[in-house]
């Protein structure tokens, strides 16, 4: 067993290490473009620039939480039951929750500019804040007490009635009355009303988080193999010296 | 101490769909309930025509209105900020107690919480709503930003 954990130590490979430098390089592009090349909006001037951070940062969760469900589905309908699909599910969910905080925290700071508040009950984000509060328990549910078969299952099912929320998010600007502006790039007129180069950076944002997603899921669940493997040869060894015990009395 | 060889796997048993349909369908249930029948609890503000008519946006009480600032209404009385709002050709004056600052500016949307007295809606707090267009703010607009905060606004 320790064989096994020795010779899966590294988290990283060769793909890990090119999509890590790609990210790198994709996002000192976002930097530069977001902060120095586009222009001011005409209404909202720099603080037009959050948008570079706060939208990608909501669709790369988005895409965690939905990554999340099929992995989850995959588990649940497969009957080899592969722990694969767990640990990328967990991983997923994991990096996703950490792209929703980032989506509240620039939200919020871009809200104080434009709307004057850091923060409002609307329908957007309550629904965003509902969404966030939802991927914290079933992160607490992964870590409930029971066999990683039941962890599976259990964060399984909570991960296919979260994906639900998705759409509830996202269409919240259109079923209600919102302070939060409707969608620019994905509204169902497919008229997109932005300057070339913001949108282009925008875009960039998105390539950019999304290799930065690919590289800390990858990462993050080879983690998670490595503490499953880690905790069966504990009990392996429990059972060792049990049996040790046994033999000298 | 019990050192006999753990038991072989049991049978598999077959999967239990039951729940996951319910456990569904109790999710589909969820989200029509909440954007069929929550729709005027949720609704954020009322429109400028709306007020004593629409549910919810009665005169009597605060509320939070939406309308756009109307071009060349805006005025400094003091320390207080006075305008128009219009929605859907409804007009009302607001008298805001403060300075907006921030991107407050005419032809812009905006929320205003306050309450109705004496047909001027009494407001101390705006939010201004930005639209989901953005454009370069550039050297022959900046003269004209107000008129492009209209346009953005009316289009």
């Amino acid at each position: 067993m320790s064989q096994v954990l020795q010779s899966t130590s590294p988290t990283g490979t060769r793909a890990t290490r090119v999509i890590g430098a790609t990210a790198i390089l994709v996002m000192a592009w976002v930097v530069v473009s977001g902060l120095l090349l586009t222009p001011q909006d005409v209404v909202q001037g720099e603080s037009v620039r959050i948008m570079y951070v706060h939208v990608p940062s909501a669709w790369i969760a988005y895409l965690a939480f939905v990554f999340t469900a099929v992995a989850s589905a995959s588990w649940l309908i497969s009957t080899k039951h592969s722990m694969g699909f767990d640990r990328f599910a967990g991983a997923s969910a994991e990096v996703g929750v950490m792209f929703m905080a980032i989506t509240l925290i620039t939200g919020s700071l871009w809200g104080r500019l434009t709307w004057g508040e850091f923060w409002q009950w609307d329908p957007r984000l309550t629904t965003t804040a509902f969404l966030f509060v939802t991927y914290l328990g079933y992160l607490a549910v992964r870590r409930l007490e029971g066999s990683v078969e039941q962890r599976a299952r259990r964060s399984a099912v909570v991960a296919m009635l979260a994906v639900l929320e998705i759409p509830l998010v996202h269409f919240s600007v259109v079923l209600w009355r919102s302070l939060h502006q409707g969608a620019t790039v994905l509204n169902p007129n497919g008229d997109v009303k932005m300057d070339d180069l913001m949108l282009f950076t925008l875009f960039s944002g998105v390539v950019g988080f999304t290799l930065v997603f690919i590289w800390l899921v990858l990462h993050r669940q080879r983690t998670m193999l490595l503490v499953d493997i880690a905790n069966h040869q504990g009990l392996d060894s429990a059972i060792v010296a049990r049996r040790a015990e046994g033999s000298a009395n | 101490m019990d050192l006999t060889p753990r038991p072989s796997e049991p049978a598999k048993k077959p999967r239990k769909w039951l729940p996951i349909i319910l456990l569904s369908l109790v999710g589909v249930g969820g989200v029509v309930i909440v954007t069929q029948f929550l729709r005027s609890a949720i609704d954020y503000y009322c429109n400028v025509d709306e007020i004593g008519i629409r549910s919810g946006c009665e005169e009597a009480t605060r509320l939070r209105v939406q309308g756009t600032v109307e071009e060349n209404s805006l005025q400094k009385i003091g320390s207080k900020t006075s305008f128009v709002m219009t929605f859907n050709n409804k007009s009302i004056n607001v008298v805001y107690s403060g300075d907006p600052g921030g991107v407050f500016q005419e032809c812009i949307s905006v929320v205003a919480h306050g309450r109705m007295i004496d047909g001027t809606f009494e407001s101390n707090r705006i939010e201004v709503k930005h639209s989901n267009e953005y454009a370069e703010k550039n050297a022959d607009r900046i003269e004209s930003s107000g008129s492009a905060a209209c346009s953005q606004a009316q289009g």
